[in-house]
């Protein structure tokens, strides 16, 4: 998964009935746009460091209204 | 298969300042049950939601406690670019539900046993799928050549 300042990253539920879960890239630490991602999650504010796994869309902004591509 | 290829879900990384509250407040946020505490490009330890409860709530730490001193550590390790089927032998030798994978030494993923199982559960159901066609459908025998004594 490559991503940008900003984009947009969706977490499948794993479960039914398991909401989504989304968080805002701040920050691309890897080359070339990869991972590791300092992400900030939904409204909490809390940021960490991400790690994507196959559960995991990006959305670039500017695609919004497209919807999701899988990684 | 390499190890890396075998995680299901994304990983979490939190810097081991970070709070006991903040660390049940990201694993809720973020859906996982499991951080990675890194301290800077060092992966140091591993703090769980049961670490939580254990070594936190039932010994009523404070919440605004450091991760860093309830998490796991050392870590359990297996290199991204091992076989999956390693992993097999580094959970059966070690008391773990969860392995961390490094890459070049640092952190990459979270492999969990529960992941193991998917994959296997996958491979099983390949198994499966021609035998359980052959009992549906029924057995076919190769024609018999024709000879010509």
């Amino acid at each position: 998964m490559r991503a940008a300042k900003g984009d947009r990253i969706i977490i499948r539920g794993h479960r039914v009935g398991e909401p989504d879960r989304d968080c805002e890239v701040l920050e691309v630490r890897g080359a070339d746009g990869g991972p590791p991602f300092v992400v900030r999650w939904g409204d909490s504010g809390h940021e960490t460091l991400f790690f994507p796994g196959s559960d995991a869309m990006l959305q670039h902004f500017e695609h919004a209204t497209t919807g999701g591509k899988r990684s | 298969m390499r190890a890396i290829e075998g995680i299901r879900r994304s990983g979490v990384a939190i810097g081991p300042e970070r709070t006991m509250r903040e660390a049940a407040e990201i694993m809720e946020r973020s859906g996982v049950g499991a951080l990675a505490v890194v301290d800077g490009d060092h992966l140091v330890g591993i703090v769980t939601d049961r670490d939580l409860v254990r070594r936190g709530l039932a010994r009523r730490v404070d919440p605004q406690a450091r991760v860093d001193s309830l998490m796991s550590s050392p870590v359990v390790t297996i290199d991204a670019d091992a076989d999956l089927r390693a992993a097999y032998a580094v959970f059966r030798e070690n008391a773990v539900r969860r392995l961390a994978v490094t890459e070049r030494g640092r952190f990459a993923g979270m492999l969990a046993i529960d992941d193991l199982l998917i994959n296997l559960s996958a491979d099983l159901a390949d198994l499966m799928r021609p035998v359980t066609a052959e009992t549906i459908i029924g057995h076919r025998d190769s024609p018999v050549p024709a000879t010509t004594s």
